[in-house]
């Protein structure tokens, strides 16, 4: 009997016990720190082979334990990672009828510099045969077509080569961009085995295969071949100009030593989950929705890591976030622009902020006819006051958006200025265009009145509050809007993906890349591609075409200028906002000693925001109280 | 009771097969799509989302899908669609914190449950019996997420304490003592928050079968003989009122691996709540028609496990 009643009181007397001590135990756990950065990451990374993956908890992981052979640099210019220098060149391939032929068209490549007024464009001219190969300092359409064009002059006739792309023209060369990589020296894997050339052709191989199904397969449809002449030198020839493509080499490089001979249905138990790279931090241990842990690789090419190890914490949600970091269980917090007014004020924190590289639109259905007058686009756009929104949705924390490019790239092009609100001049507009006020105070335009749905997603409460002040202001100028909110999926499926919809509120976050030909050309627009608001200009779609194959930096800036301008006097979308982007970290929890210009020196400063985020230079932030001895 | 247990076993394999029919329509009629990119990503070609799509049979019609899915499903080859990992392993991974997790709060839920049982049977009608009852409506009506945010904020604005996970990351631990502490902490917040519902029903149903037992003529012969109150209360009349216990015996089993949600989440527990949570907001399929099945199965055996139970405790029940 006894025991029983022992064992019915004992039970939660021992647990209360146990809890109280636990709690105290909790409580006065020494305030210690291990020589390790926390970092909480929402989401799990599905897998940390960086050629299988697309989402940014496995990018942020895998960016520490991979290099690519280039990088952003912390103002988002590309410099050397694995490799320590590239050289861009084409090789252009006329083919003649006979032999005879070209051989006449072999003219030397200084005779035909000056012949064009080059300065050096041509760097070489070569009979193979029945073929004249020309190699040019520059990948690119322009220099080769002006060649074409004097063959013909001189009534020499190269043949066609078919189109690239379907519905492209024949042209009378084919035109073979070429990188020619210079690889670091003594990279050594996690595992010692040396980097080589060999892994980079490894990369690119796997990448197509299909076995793999890589998400990167897009960017390496172009690449003809890989060559590797030696360890140190990696030469990628592409079936055509595109510039984009030079981006894709700073996708991760995998180990061929390790990869090469397994098969891909192997990697997600042999190395997906325990990956070995050339990075700053090795793979330490992951255990599933808890953390994944890295430690620090003491024999990186730049120099070891002042930390000890980085452990990701697998966090369900922003708000356990914001638990973790009070509890200084991860040690930065992306804050949400309405807590960054009180956080500013607190003494205990550090804040970083940075213009962020995303913008929130609506999208018109260009497919509707009341939207496909430019008027009633321009008339929609000065109605509505972004200002007015920036100031309530996001606390003042962001900018008009003027167009396709945030002010984070360097190929933004800062003479574009936002339309101004002014509802008089949109009602002055929608009256031009034969909207006019009806008895209802809705305006009409051929016996049809101006009222349409506005959609958004649920769970998204700034696009949420977007919608409902736009609601607002459209009203002002006699525009009846509604709005309906669905769930994500819901909404891609019935409205987005099939084109179905009136406007729609929505956000793009694209990266760094200029090519925006998956959004905006006119042949994007069918089922489940992204121009969903059907919008076709013939100058953007040519600006688009062009700007894939230009290669040269203030080209590129010149183009990307005008494509920004074009799209955005189109008013397709009408551009809302940049939203800045904030990260908090206790006081003075890390420092930054980076290496110096100049071989021994060092440069001690404090974490900073940079173009490329807080995070840029994990390799080198520091404990204080494990500050280095140099 | 052999042609009983053929029936029910019969008429549980067919329930399956309906449940998994049912379960793998609903999944994959759902909105959205498997694609670990997202669905608007430029970068991503209609070609690599066709080939994704192949590798994962996701291009064959349902009806296929369904057969492939339960084939790999018995022969242990079913894939998740996030990370290509084995299923099996994915949900063997959260055993051990689903079942540290899910014990604790069956013993705690059942030894308060109990004792306020017993405490407010004991006191029947009286306003001892009042508080108790108070109580345990009082938890049957708190929401668990409203709960656990309260304790959560409380805990981490009142006193800065740790909450999250299995354990505190980062810290030097003065001993393996304070570390095996803070892990036993670490589990004993949402346990006692997952026990408050069961600590409720538990005191109900011991109540009601103890008020009850406390009326029959036996425990008046106890209380005659002389024996001492405590006696009655616990050797006599505690140990047959516990029938209704011993049939939700039955209901443990799934209970054990089964995992919630809303508190694993709060507090970014790895259980297997989680896993199914995230299965479903990834859309992948094999995961969560799995995790259904497993389910399902266990109900279905739990059930058959406290009708067999009911007839061993009590003579009087006869299977047929």
């Amino acid at each position: 009997m006894r025991s029983l009643r022992l064992f019915l009181y004992g039970i939660p007397v021992a647990l209360l016990l146990l809890l109280a001590a636990a709690f105290v135990n909790a409580t006065y756990l020494s305030v210690a720190k291990k020589n390790e950065m926390s970092i909480g990451t929402l989401g799990e990374p599905s897998t940390l082979n960086p050629i299988q993956q697309a989402d940014s908890a496995s990018s942020q992981i895998g960016g520490l334990i991979f290099n690519g052979l280039i990088k952003y640099n912390q103002d988002l210019e590309i410099v050397g990672d694995l490799a320590t220098g590239w050289e861009l060149s084409q090789e252009t391939t006329f083919q003649f009828a006979t032999e005879e032929e070209a051989k006449t068209a072999t003219i030397p490549a200084s005779q035909l510099n000056t012949a064009f007024n080059f300065k050096g464009e041509i760097s070489n001219t070569e009979q193979k045969g029945k073929n004249l190969v020309i190699t040019l300092r520059q990948p690119g359409l322009e220099v080769s077509e002006k060649i074409a064009g004097f063959f013909e002059k001189n009534d020499l006739h190269p043949l066609p080569f078919p189109a690239l792309e379907p519905g492209g023209k024949e042209r009378p060369f084919k035109a073979e961009p070429i990188i020619r990589f210079t690889l670091r020296d003594g990279v050594r894997w996690h595992d010692g085995a040396p980097f080589t050339s060999a892994d980079v052709a490894f990369t690119c191989r796997a990448i197509m295969d299909e076995k793999v199904a890589s998400p990167r397969r897009s960017d390496f449809d172009l690449v003809e071949s890989v060559g590797t002449p030696d360890p140190k030198t990696v030469i990628v020839r592409y079936k055509k100009p595109f510039s984009p493509a030079l981006l894709s080499w700073m996708g991760a490089i995998l180990p061929e030593h390790l990869l090469g001979k397994l098969d891909p249905s192997k990697w997600p138990e042999a190395y997906n989950r325990k990956p070995i790279g050339t990075g700053p931090f090795k793979f330490d241990s992951w255990k599933t929705n808890e953390f994944i842990r890295l430690k620090k690789n003491p024999d990186y090419f730049l120099g070891s890591p002042w930390l000890d190890s980085i452990v990701f914490r697998v966090l369900p949600d922003p708000l356990t976030l914001q638990l973790a970091f009070q509890t200084k269980q991860v040690d930065f917090w992306d804050v949400s622009p309405w807590a960054v007014k009180s956080l500013e004020k607190d003494p205990r924190l550090d804040l970083f902020s940075v213009p962020g590289n995303r913008y929130n639109y609506i999208g018109w259905n260009l497919r509707r006819p009341m939207f496909q007058d430019l008027r009633v686009r321009q008339a929609l756009a000065q109605a509505v006051n972004v200002a007015q929104m920036i100031k309530h949705i996001i606390y003042g924390r962001g900018v008009q958006s003027t167009g396709i490019f945030t002010p984070q790239v360097w190929f933004f092009d800062p003479s574009v200025k936002p339309l101004p609100y002014d509802p008089a001049a949109a009602r002055k507009l929608l009256d031009e265009a034969g909207w006019k006020v009806g008895p209802d105070g809705i305006r009409v335009k051929e016996g049809k009145r101006f009222s349409f749905t506005l959609l958004a997603n649920n769970g998204n409460e700034v696009r949420r509050d977007i919608a409902t002040l736009v609601q607002d202001d459209l009203k002002q100028v006699g525009i009846e809007v509604k709005v309906e909110i669905y769930e994500w999926a819901v909404l891609l499926k019935r409205f987005v993906n099939k084109g179905e919809f009136d406007a729609i509120v929505m956000g793009w976050g694209l990266g760094y890349d200029f090519d925006q030909y998956g959004i905006w050309h006119s042949s994007q627009t069918h089922p489940e591609e992204l121009n969903f608001i059907g919008y076709n200009n013939p100058e953007v779609d040519h600006l688009l075409t062009d700007l894939r194959q230009e290669y040269a930096r203030p080209e590129i800036i010149r183009l990307a200028g005008k494509l920004q301008q074009a799209i955005y006097a189109d008013q397709p979308y009408l551009f809302l906002f940049v939203p800045e982007e904030t990260s908090v970290m206790w006081k003075g929890s890390y420092r930054i000693r980076r290496p110096g210009p100049s071989p021994g020196e060092w440069i001690d400063a404090p974490v900073t925001m940079t173009k490329a985020g807080w995070s840029y230079d994990l390799v080198w932030f520091y404990r204080p109280e494990y500050a280095p001895k140099q | 009771m052999t042609s009983f247990l053929i029936r029910r076993l019969a008429l549980s394999v067919v329930l399956l097969f309906i449940i998994s029919i049912i379960s793998f329509f609903i999944v994959t009629m759902t909105p959205g799509s498997p694609y670990p990119w997202g669905e608007l990503n430029p970068k991503i070609s209609a070609e690599v989302k066709a080939n994704f799509r192949k590798k994962f049979h996701l291009d064959r019609p349902l009806h296929e899908q369904y057969t492939l899915m339960m084939k790999d499903l018995f022969t242990g080859d079913l894939r998740s669609i996030k990370d290509d990992r084995p299923v099996m392993g994915k949900i063997m991974e959260r055993l051990p914190a689903t079942l540290a997790l899910n014990i604790t709060a069956i013993l705690i839920s059942l030894s308060f449950g109990t004792l306020l049982g017993v405490y407010a049977a004991r006191h029947a009608g009286r306003w001892q019996d009042m508080a108790g009852s108070f109580v345990a409506f009082l938890f049957i009506a708190l929401p668990g997420f409203w709960v656990s945010y309260l304790v959560a904020i409380v805990l981490v604005k009142g006193f800065g304490v740790p909450i999250l996970g299995t354990r505190s990351y980062g810290i030097v631990f003065p001993s393996g003592f304070a570390a095996g502490l803070d892990t036993l902490w670490h589990l004993l917040i949402p346990a006692s928050i997952l026990a408050i519902g069961g600590i409720a029903s538990q005191s109900r149903y011991l109540r009601a079968t103890m008020i009850g037992t406390l009326r029959e003529d036996y425990i008046r012969t106890a209380r005659a003989k002389g024996l001492a109150e405590e006696t009655v209360l616990y050797k006599h009349a505690l140990r047959n009122s516990i029938r209704p216990l011993v049939t939700g015996i039955g209901m443990l089993l799934p209970a054990l691996i089964s995992g919630s949600v809303i508190i694993e989440s709060i507090f970014a527990y790895p259980g297997m709540g989680r896993l199914f949570y995230e299965a479903v907001l990834e859309r992948d399929y094999p995961t969560i028609v799995a995790l259904n099945f497993i389910g399902a199965a266990l109900i279905l055996l739990g059930n058959l496990l406290s009708d067999l139970l009911y007839a061993a405790v009590d003579p009087r029940v006869r299977l047929e």
